[in-house]
């Protein structure tokens, strides 16, 4: 059984407005710092379930896809030294992009060249756009079961996927009968460490490169809005500081500053 | 032909009330030519928040009950909301920013390639029949502003970015027109939602939130804020840590991936100010920050600030509170 991962490689999300560069040239969104980018974090997760899968199933192999117009490929290496069993790494300077649409259809057409998986696992969204949209767009070009948001991932019978989707007040168990495609989310823990042994291996491996021209089948199905400008949004709030002799003191004091300043309303009005 | 559809949602029984803000944005683009507006509500035993929903003054009022739309299964309502629009089409469709709705409005606009305008906090037609928006993207890090061609269009606008309109004094009665929901072949199941009953206010209707993040370290710390909380009649809120370390429950989330806010308070306690929290929290009127870090990035869009542990600084501020209440 074959379970594709899809990762995207993103800036760090806990770089400071303050490193970030916008490129408006481009519309794109740089980092002053030499920081290295990072795996988007939902997509490590998606690996971790896609691990844990394999723990109980080791018939399962694991090929991460990642998509994108440049890599670091030390680190989507990382995701062989935790355990993944290939690397594709589809390299364009088109795909290199906010829009979701040939991103997508670039990893449809890489799927669809390896033969197709079982299981594709994507993360719920980027944390450099926040589009959350690729995995939809990616479901409906493969003609794929979507299953979203899920912080548990299990598999039956070796032909049904069944995860625990979160919502805003609880949870629900989903099924859909594979090949599918799911979406996880943080709840479901993160990433493991890799061990000694493991990155040692790793270090040995290549990922696989595929030039998108390599891609027989690959068109873009439709395009999203463009964006026409960046900004740093700016904050207005400017922070005054309570100073007290101990810690019970700053909070007395705290209490009483919210009291005089009328931001607390003790026995006023409640909401229902 | 239907002009702008906005999408009501009611979850368990009750219409959301992001619906309000959605109306603003509906009469706003409306007036700018978009054509009239008409209310979708889609589920099983929707009628009275239906008719709560039409008394903003609507040209159609559509429903389609059923009840296989009794649990928020994402492709059977998709599935409905895609089968409306292909017997109304409309020139726009908004739906609210809900687990739920951005779920639809995703699934919609890939199905039938429109444009989907997501996560907007300004929205405007341009002269050249397109629409034109602002939305934070990198975690609100940045602002983008997105241009979209021709309709039809989703818009989801972001929650609390639009002021909530009112329901019209003398409400006109417009009578529901029934859908009948034949939806093609489905190809997931759900079970029933295991709902987690929430202690106290939800963060999202509150006035005053107090919420707590990796720096209180557990779960047993929140019993404090929830004490604070219960004197000061606000909600408990928490960042993305405390729940994916399993101390509070993921209504509690303030945040990215979580509920967007706007009280008259907002506590920040052991919460690092990440910009994928404050963007939940930003439009507060006023927020505190508690937190033994001075350089911790909360300060820098906090009101008041307050450098030190909790565990001294905030049964002190609990116990002058409680001094107070008489
Ligand atoms: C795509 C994406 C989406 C995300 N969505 C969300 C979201 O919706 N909501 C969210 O909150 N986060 C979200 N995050 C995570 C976010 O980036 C941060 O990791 C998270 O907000 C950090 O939570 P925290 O500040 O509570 O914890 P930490 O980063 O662990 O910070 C703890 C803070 O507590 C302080 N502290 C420690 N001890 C004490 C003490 N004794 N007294 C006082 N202060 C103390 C520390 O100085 C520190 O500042 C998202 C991230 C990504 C990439
Ligand atoms: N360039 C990419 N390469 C591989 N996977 C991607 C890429 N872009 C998006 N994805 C996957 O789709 C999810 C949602 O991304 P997005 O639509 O960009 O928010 C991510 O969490 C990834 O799993």
């Amino acid at each position: 059984m074959r379970i594709i991962v899809c990762l995207k490689q993103v800036i760090d999300p806990l770089t400071p407005a303050s490193a970030l560069a916008l490129d408006q040239a481009e519309k794109k969104i740089r980092v002053n710092l030499s920081a290295p980018p990072v795996i988007n974090g939902f997509d490590e997760q998606g690996l971790e379930a896609a691990l844990r899968l394999r723990e109980a199933n080791k018939d399962i192999e694991i090929v991460c896809l990642a998509a994108g117009g440049h890599f670091n490929t030390d680190v989507m290496k990382r995701s062989l030294a935790v355990g993944a069993d290939q690397l594709i790494l589809v390299q364009d300077p088109s795909l290199d992009t906010w829009d979701p649409y040939p991103i997508a259809s670039a990893l449809a057409a890489a799927i669809r060249q390896i033969g197709g998986a079982d299981l594709v696992i994507c993360g719920r969204q980027g944390s450099d756009w926040d589009n959350a949209l690729t995995p939809f767009i990616l479901a409906d070009l493969l003609a794929l079961p979507l299953l979203t948001l899920a912080k548990r991932v299990g598999i039956s019978d070796g032909k049904r996927v069944e995860i625990e989707r979160v919502l805003a007040d609880g949870t629900m168990v989903m099924k859909a009968d594979m090949p599918a495609l799911v979406t996880v989310t943080s709840e479901l823990g993160a990433l493991r460490m890799p061990n000694v042994a493991a990155r040692l291996a790793a270090a040995r491996k290549r990922p696989r490169q595929i030039a998108l021209t390599e891609l027989t089948d690959f068109a873009t199905a439709a395009h999203a809005p463009e964006v026409v400008d960046l900004a740093i949004p700016v904050n207005g709030r400017s922070c005054t500081f309570i100073e007290a002799a101990d810690g019970p003191s700053l909070g007395s004091c705290l209490a009483e500053t919210l009291l005089q300043a009328g931001v607390i309303r003790l026995g006023g009005e409640r909401q229902p | 032909m239907t002009g702008i559809l906005i999408v009501a949602e009611v979850d368990a029984g009750e219409l959301r009330p992001e619906f309000w803000e959605l109306a603003t944005v509906a009469k706003a683009l409306s007036a700018a030519g978009s054509g009239g507006i008409s209310i979708a509500v889609i589920g099983a035993n929707v009628a009275e928040p239906a008719r709560q929903a039409a008394a903003i003054g609507v040209e159609a009022l559509h429903m389609m009950e059923d009840d296989r739309l009794t649990d928020p299964w994402p492709e059977a309502y998709a599935a409905a909301l895609i089968q409306l629009c292909s017997e109304l089409a409309p020139r726009m469709v908004i739906v609210p920013c809900t687990i739920l709705g951005t779920e639809m409005a995703a699934r919609l606009a890939v199905h039938c390639r429109w444009q989907l305008v997501q996560d907007v906090t300004q929205i405007e037609a341009t002269a050249d029949g397109g629409l034109k928006g602002l939305r934070p993207v990198s975690g609100g890090a940045v602002v983008a502003t997105v241009r979209a061609g021709a309709g039809p269009w989703v818009v989801v606008p972001r929650p609390r970015a639009f002021a909530s309109a009112e329901a019209a004094t003398t409400p006109q009665i417009v009578e529901p027109v029934r859908h009948a929901f034949e939806p093609p072949p489905l190809a997931t199941a759900c079970e029933a939602p295991k709902r987690v009953a929430i202690e106290g206010i939800s963060v999202d209707r509150a006035k005053t939130v107090i919420a707590g993040g990796g720096g209180l370290g557990g779960p047993e710390p929140f019993a404090l804020l929830r004490e604070i909380a219960d004197l000061v009649g606000g909600a408990v809120g928490a960042s993305r840590v405390a729940v994916d370390s399993g101390w509070v429950q993921q209504a509690l989330q303030v945040g990215l991936t979580g509920k967007t806010i706007a009280p008259d308070l907002y506590i920040a306690v052991g919460i690092s100010g990440a910009i994928q929290h404050l963007v939940g929290c930003s439009s507060s009127q006023v927020i505190v920050a508690v937190n033994s870090d001075a350089s911790a990035p909360i300060f820098g869009i906090a009101n008041y600030g307050v450098v030190g542990d909790w565990k001294e600084v905030m049964p002190a501020f609990r116990d002058k509170l409680a001094e107070r209440v008489v």
